[in-house]
């Protein structure tokens, strides 16, 4: 080999290097979510204490060990309560589908404790899956809940059987040490939840 | 003069045999079955006004629910909120879309189960479209 092809080959293989560590650090550059809002840092749930379907406790301790994608809502809104968990449920079903594990689980709160009764909530959370959690309870309790979260709700005047309930739309996720992780503001579309959830959660 | 009358009776019965144009029609309609444990609902559809006058749509009535109410979901500041609207206002010519996350017709007081399901539009006292529609299969999952 000659000075010249000696050369040739030396900066061939230094551009190679160079290359393959290019191309490692790109691997390594952070994947943002692209629309949840991931807390810099994660906030304990407050105490409090709620009931789920089935008339068991619920306290911040629930929370721990488990993914969670929390939705404020109530039984009574036929629009875009069942819309917002149908786009939680979807999200859950797609990761499910290409064998994504964990699957976070889904919790609706209720913010009209006065209907919403704990066979209420169930009847209606299990129709979007397995593994809900719907929760109710004394009105005291889910304010301690919400306002700790940023979370607003107001019942609206009318009679007894027929009123609404304004509430936040916003998602929130729960991480496995029961810390309010990340938020999603919405609108609420599935493929941003199916982008969004495996990055949060692997970073962690 | 016993053909110009021909004529005209031909033109006459041509124009008898033109189904008139009503002025509100119904089109994508969906109409969610009540999800398990609720006794109210919702409907969705398009709603278009053929007419030369606007049409509001002040009352919705339905064998299948005791109280049909307008309503409306808004999101703002991140404040999710349901209100009742007075009326559907549909201009002339014009049409309106009652669609999810959006205007709709909250579908109350639930009567036993039927397997289909009328909804007729009422501008003030006048019946002015009665739709009938099966409860939409996949609802919701």
């Amino acid at each position: 080999m000659g000075p010249r092809n000696l050369i040739v080959a030396v900066v061939l293989v230094a551009a190679l290097v160079s290359g393959i560590f290019v191309a490692t650090q790109l691997q390594k550059r952070p994947v943002e979510p692209r629309t949840a809002l991931v807390l810099p840092a994660p906030t304990p749930l407050p105490e409090f204490e709620l009931v789920d379907q089935f008339g068991d406790a619920v306290t911040p301790a629930t929370f721990r060990g488990q993914w969670s994608l929390v939705f404020f809502g109530f039984t009574h809104c036929p629009d875009i309560c069942p819309l917002t968990l149908q786009v939680l449920a979807s999200a859950r079903d797609s990761l499910r589908a290409a064998g994504y594990q964990p699957l976070p689980r889904i919790v609706l709160v209720s913010v009209d404790p006065e209907r919403d009764t704990p066979e209420l909530m169930g009847r209606y959370v299990n129709h979007f899956g397995d593994g809900n959690l719907g929760l109710t309870g004394e009105l005291v309790e889910l304010t301690r809940l919400t306002s700790a979260l940023g979370i607003y709700f107001q019942k609206q005047p009318g009679d007894a059987e027929n009123y609404a309930v304004d509430h936040s739309a916003a998602v929130l996720l729960i991480d496995p040490r029961g810390n309010f992780h990340a938020l999603f503001s919405g609108p609420h579309v599935a493929e941003d939840y199916v982008y969004d959830l495996p990055i949060i959660m692997e970073a962690e | 003069m016993r053909a110009i009358g021909l004529l005209a009776s031909i033109v006459l019965l041509s124009a008898c045999g033109e189904a008139p144009r009503p002025d509100l029609v119904a089109t994508d309609v969906v109409v969610n079955r009540p999800l398990p444990g609720a006794a109210m609902s919702a409907a969705y559809l398009t709603l278009r006004n053929n007419s030369a006058r606007t049409i509001n749509i002040t009352r919705v009535t339905s064998n299948a629910y005791a109280l049909v109410q307008i309503h409306e979901t808004t999101v703002e500041d991140g404040i999710a909120r349901m209100r009742p609207l007075q009326k559907l206002e549909i201009p002339a010519g014009g049409a309106i879309t009652l669609e999810r996350g959006g205007k709709h017709l909250m579908l109350m007081r639930a009567t036993p189960p039927t397997d289909t399901v009328s909804l007729q539009f009422y501008d003030g006292d006048r019946l002015l479209l009665t739709v009938e529609s099966a409860y939409a299969d996949a609802q919701l999952r």
